[in-house]
């Protein structure tokens, strides 16, 4: 499968194509095209692939609780995806045995040769006003993700071997939780109220952050989801009943 | 103070070097990431030399707008003992513009635009005149003067307008403006403009300054997704 992204960056489009045999799994409404020739199939909590583990995805993760699969049998073919808000895509090449741990928001589509799972964050998360599970996507192949904003691509530690990242000079990072996109799992993490109390926390607005070790790659985006809802809704007309 | 605006013109932030002594103060909830040895000040947004009526009356104004929305009036100040990095970004999509202040220049700068300064550049809410008030629109401004860097966060990319004689801003559309410069808050038209027009306030500029105009607004885009609700 050959992702390219188009009209970078704040209104990224991503093509994938795909060879005969080869398949991708994409959040339902992420599809905008695609060849006649593909097969698409609707995984529900039904389809194979265990039942329990794609209704745990769907509930717990916030992501669709259906998803998409494109195939291509026996032509090549391309499928077109994209977010529902502005902003850019990116492409992580998964490397044997490697997990990449994602927001679920910012999982967009991977080939169905990468197995995309749900992780437990601790009860921490409950109270950070943040989703208590993460996607985790472990396998072979790409993870095409998004962003809210631009995505930097951040390195801890080492460069990571793709060579696009930026390194920083430290292995340690501090993150709020609203701009992470995705993380490897050789990283360790935990989510942390930004200063010693909660009270100062709440008023520095920061709430609760990630504490960042390790080696490895985390992506960071350049705006916060949650903020943007926070200031546009509370500016709408309360609802007519 | 190494200040480095990335990925702009729409999706910009700004990431900030800090060497020992350095100190930023941004809008709370602006920070997105920094580096381990950065500490954080968080205090309310009333002013340096504030006293104390006006400490208690802007903390219960803060309160209220935490819990009912809008900018919060606290801010926070990153310093790095021994040197660390801090990333700043606004809400919206749009631009960080930066701004040099010199002693004796003001700038009104629209609350949700203040992204972040240097030096001892003082904020403070313009209280009470309905000047200030914006009647209507709710739009309240920071007076931001003294000597340092400002930045200011726009919806929409930023064109400064360089003011000599008079000029007419949507008051949706304004970012910041020099403190030099005289402005009235009126309708635009008659009462028939006013109505049908589709254009609100209108804020008028007279004497010589810049204005910082942004390509969208706020208010029109509450506007829009509001009448998708159900």
């Amino acid at each position: 499968m050959q992702i390219d992204l188009l009209y970078k960056p704040s209104h990224t489009l991503a093509r994938a194509v795909l060879q005969p045999g080869e398949g991708v799994r994409a959040e339902s409404g992420a599809m905008v095209g695609m060849s006649p020739s593909l097969a698409l199939s609707t995984d529900g909590p039904m389809a194979g692939g265990g039942f329990f583990k794609k209704l745990k995805r769907a509930v717990l993760s916030g992501e669709t609780f259906f998803t998409n699969t494109f195939t291509a049998t026996r032509a090549p073919g391309e499928v077109l995806l994209a977010p529902p808000l502005c902003g850019d895509m990116c492409v992580h090449d998964v490397r044997p045995g490697e997990r990449l741990v994602i927001q679920g928001s910012n999982y967009v589509a991977s080939p169905d040769t990468i197995d995309v799972d749900t992780q437990f964050q601790g009860f921490r998360r409950f109270f950070s006003g943040q989703s208590l599970f993460f996607l985790t996507a472990a396998g072979r192949g790409q993870v095409l993700l998004n962003g809210f904003g631009a995505i930097e691509a951040l390195d801890l530690g080492e460069p990571y071997p793709d060579g696009r990242g930026r390194l920083l000079d430290t292995d340690e990072l501090v993150l709020d939780t609203g701009h992470l996109v995705a993380l490897t799992e050789g990283l360790d993490y935990e989510v942390t109220t930004v200063k010693a109390g909660l009270i100062a926390s709440y008023f520095s607005g920061e709430g609760f952050v990630l504490r960042v070790r390790g080696r490895g790659r985390v992506y960071v985006q350049t705006r916060n989801r949650e903020a943007f809802g926070r200031d546009v809704g509370s500016a709408l007309p309360a609802k007519q009943q | 103070m190494n200040v480095e605006i990335e990925y702009g013109p729409a999706q910009s932030w700004m990431r900030v070097g800090l060497k020992p002594g350095d100190a930023i103060q941004a809008e709370a909830g602006a920070m997105v990431r920094h580096s381990p040895g950065v500490e954080i000040d968080t205090r309310l947004n009333s002013g340096r030399r504030a006293g104390l009526f006006r400490k208690v009356l802007v903390f219960f104004t803060a309160l209220l707008r935490k819990f009912f929305g809008g900018e919060t009036m606290f801010i926070n100040e990153f310093t790095a003992p021994s040197g660390g990095e801090v990333v700043l970004a606004p809400v919206m999509s749009g631009t960080i513009q930066q701004r040099t202040l010199r002693e004796g220049e003001r700038l009104f700068v629209q609350t949700g635009s203040y992204l972040a300064s240097t030096g001892d550049i003082d904020t403070q809410l313009r209280w009470g005149g309905l000047r200030a008030l914006f009647g209507g629109e709710g739009l309240i401004l920071l007076e931001c003067a003294g000597n340092g860097e400002l930045f200011i966060n726009s919806y929409g990319g930023i064109t400064a307008v360089d003011v000599e004689g008079s000029y007419i801003v949507d008051t949706g559309h304004i970012v910041a403006f020099d403190g030099a410069l005289d402005f009235k808050v009126r309708a635009i038209g008659g009462i028939k403009a006013t109505l049908f027009s589709g254009e609100g306030l209108v804020c008028e500029f007279n004497g010589r300054g810049k204005v910082y105009v942004q390509s969208r607004n706020f208010k029109a885009l509450v506007g829009w997704v509001s009448r998708y609700l159900w």
